[in-house]
């Protein structure tokens, strides 16, 4: 027990004090907001000022209504609805905070020729004075199309919210022609929204949320990130050992199963030391970030995860890590390389790709029996049962059963492993070949 | 011999790798305070006889009993291995490479940082213990390595190849250890294909052959029992006088010196009578055992 522990404490503070796990701490959340949150701030930024737009009223009495419409934020969409719900996605929140501010002068016909209005024009955007102008032809109201002519046609956002705008201006305009109470239209036309729930659960706006959905996502991605860098870490842990052929003076003093369990355990701990770290930072920053947005008004709120929930995520992550780091490790007694190694793990990691594209038809169908034998099967369990029980929570028995078939297996690996390890580790030179290796196990 | 006096007894033992017999019916004895010397060409079965006596892999038959006892995962800390391929963690300071490889063999961290120092200081490491140890050279290394394996005061010490890549400052400091442990009584198993080294230090040999053991007993039996003697001879004008001797049954030129394998039962001065006579200058003449690199070459070539 006092070497086991030795082989877990020198496993750990080796792997915890390397640079390399303090900057990856430290870059890692980094790096998730950046490919979360960046993207969407980006696009939504609008460089360089309010956009400048020239509009030619051809109807010569839409331009009011028009420039009061572009000017209006959009909080009110023309559904009625505000545009945002609370608690979406950040990118939308970032998307709002950051939206287009417009500058809107009219250019008046005057009885001018519309060739001459638009070459004017032209030449003003060309010089930049202008980014762009709009063309409202006369029978905008029936079925005329307006025209937009922009220096940039690449700007989605500004463009498409323009034309949501216009759209707008142009059907309160018609009910306004038409003696119809624009507000009365909106207030009657409203949408209704409908709240998900489970039966036999409270049921709100809070309760209907699709933060479990999002839940059993991260925590899936969570598990097969997780596997893929500590899994690398464990394999060149163990092929270390292997080619400074410490692995024999290892083996003189401590049994196999005890040195691969120590390791194991070890670099677990490591990666839970990293993933407690950035769950800390999450949830501060999570908390601050609710009550900033609180501050500013926007009305965020955090998914609410049942504890349950949590508790099946915890499981199935440790069976999901244990397993694929077992064979990180089996994979590592075999070879005699790293490069050697990473020819094995990239159909590995495959495998981790493919549970998750598994878990996609178990959301349409949660209790179907595909989605019952892709929640059994142990490589898959971690994913596929974590989204069954979000989405449609199964029979407790087959959770059980699941989460029993994980640790058998799990068990079943340990055991091969700590058999193929003994004599892998002794074997410099070559690879071991799968006959071989079956040979292994018999042996020793 | 009473239990008491012998650390290491081998009864019997065989390991084989599929078709491979690796060691076969291997029987030895190894007794408490002497240095024994397992010699043998490459591929002969030694290190998978250390192997087993380490209890890093089990015989397929036969026994191996240390200290009087069944092998048992406790008693594996009474021995101190050093393998022939030596690694050590690289990014590891030596300090705590030696303070973790003592405790995995049962010894208290403080107990392991206080042996450790003791040994840095005299193998004068003292200064690299905070260093990494791929800072150290190959030669240091082996050291360090040499240190692990004595850290826990072990009774029974296996070396495989212990000089191997030591300068010859190095190799005569490791000599004096090795010979200062004996005095305190420990054993030690000394696995060399070096035949001056094992010549210089063993107590008793065992060398084996292709799996199995060609002879063994202590290094002054085994030179006496092979009785035949050499003669180093240095002389003017024998041309052909040596080679044909009914007396010689083989002879060596070397650029200074002949070296001549004397028949059974030849008697040596009869040897340098026969040569006075034919009108040879001898300058030297000199009898000796069988050296135990001639005898490793005979046993092992009489085999191949």
């Amino acid at each position: 027990m006092k070497k086991f522990l030795a082989i877990v404490k020198r496993e750990y503070l080796q792997n915890v004090r390397t640079k390399t796990f303090v900057i990856s701490t430290i870059i890692g959340p980094l790096l998730m907001l950046g490919f979360s949150v960046l993207p969407g701030l980006l696009f939504g930024l609008k460089t360089g000022g309010a956009t400048q737009i020239a509009v030619v009223d051809q109807t010569e009495r839409m331009y009011e209504s028009v420039r009061a419409a572009v000017m209006r934020p959009d909080e009110e969409d023309e559904t009625g609805l505000p545009a945002q719900t609370p608690g979406s996605s950040p990118a939308g929140a970032a998307r709002e905070a950051f939206s287009v501010q417009y500058e809107i002068e009219e250019t008046p016909v005057r009885g001018r020729p519309l060739e001459e209005i638009k070459r004017e024009l032209s030449a003003r955007v060309r010089q930049k004075e202008l980014d762009a102008y709009l063309i409202l032809p006369p029978d905008i109201l029936q079925d005329g199309k307006p025209e937009f002519y922009g220096r940039n046609l690449g700007d989605l956002i500004t463009i498409g919210q323009l034309e949501r705008r216009l759209n707008r201006a142009v059907r309160e305009q018609r009910m306004k022609d038409s003696n119809i109470d624009a507000e009365q239209v909106r207030a009657l036309t409203r949408e209704v929204e409908m709240l998900r729930c489970k039966p036999g659960e409270r049921c709100d706006a809070e309760a209907s949320s699709e933060g479990n959905f999002f839940l059993a996502i991260g925590v899936a991605s969570f598990i097969v990130i997780a596997i893929l860098m500590y899994g690398q870490l464990i394999l060149s842990a163990v092929v270390e050992e292997k080619t400074t052929r410490l692995a024999e003076v290892l083996f003189s003093s401590v049994r196999p199963f005890t040195l691969m369990a120590g390791k194991l355990i070890g670099i677990s701990l490591v990666a839970m030391t990293q993933y407690g770290i950035w769950a800390v930072l999450f949830v501060a920053f999570a908390l601050y970030g609710v009550a900033a947005a609180a501050a500013s008004g926007f009305n965020l709120s955090l998914p609410s995860v049942p504890p349950s929930m949590l508790i099946y995520a915890l499981l199935y992550f440790i069976i999901g890590f244990s397993l694929y780091a077992t064979i990180f490790a089996l994979i590592g007694a075999m070879v005699t390389t790293e490069k050697e190694a990473g020819q094995i793990t990239v159909p590995l990691s495959m495998l981790l790709a493919v549970a998750i594209y598994l878990a996609f038809p178990v959301i349409r169908g949660p209790n179907s029996a595909y989605a019952f034998w892709v929640s059994m099967i142990p490589f898959f369990s971690p994913v596929t049962m974590l989204v069954r029980i979000v989405t449609e929570t199964p029979p407790f028995w087959q959770i059980a059963l699941s989460l029993l078939i994980g640790v058998a297996t799990i068990a079943l690996m340990v055991w091969l492993t700590a058999r193929i390890y003994r004599v892998g580790m002794l074997m410099y030179g070559k690879r071991a070949s799968i006959p071989e290796m079956l040979r292994w196990v018999r042996q020793s | 011999m009473s239990e008491q006096s012998i650390t290491l007894s081998v009864e019997q033992v065989s390991k084989s790798f599929d078709e491979f017999v690796a060691v076969s019916d291997l029987s030895l004895m190894v007794r408490r305070g002497r240095i024994f010397g397992l010699i043998g060409p490459n591929g002969a079965g030694k290190t998978t006889t250390i192997r087993m006596i380490v209890g890093i892999t089990a015989p397929d038959a036969g026994r191996i009993k240390l200290f009087g006892q069944l092998l048992t995962p406790e008693l594996r800390d009474r021995i101190g291995y050093l393998p022939e391929e030596r690694g050590l963690y690289k990014r590891m300071k030596v300090g705590e490479q030696l303070r973790f490889l003592g405790v995995l063999k049962g010894m208290d961290a403080r107990a392991a940082d206080e042996s450790a120092g003791h040994w840095l200081e005299r193998l004068k490491l003292e200064e690299w213990r905070d260093k990494k140890t791929d800072e150290l050279s190959k030669g240091m290394q082996q050291k360090i390595q040499f240190i692990a394996t004595v850290l826990h005061d072990p009774e029974l010490l296996i070396l495989d190849e212990v000089f191997s890549g030591l300068d010859p400052v190095n190799a005569e400091l490791m000599t004096g250890i090795l010979l200062e442990l004996k005095d305190r009584d420990k054993t030690i198993i000394f696995s060399t294909h070096m035949m001056e080294q094992a010549e210089k230090l063993c107590d008793d040999i065992c060398l084996i052959n292709r799996s199995r053991k060609v002879l063994d007993g202590s290094l002054r039996e085994v030179k006496r029992s092979f009785g035949r003697r050499t003669v180093v001879l240095r002389a003017e004008n024998f041309d052909g006088g040596l080679q044909n001797s009914p007396l010689v049954a083989g002879v060596k030129s070397y650029g200074d010196h002949d070296e001549a394998l004397l028949r059974e039962g030849a008697d040596a001065q009869e040897l340098l009578k026969e040569l006075i006579a034919g009108g040879a200058r001898i300058t030297r003449f000199e009898e000796t055992e069988l050296s135990l690199h001639d005898i490793f070459l005979r046993k092992v070539g009489e085999a191949a």
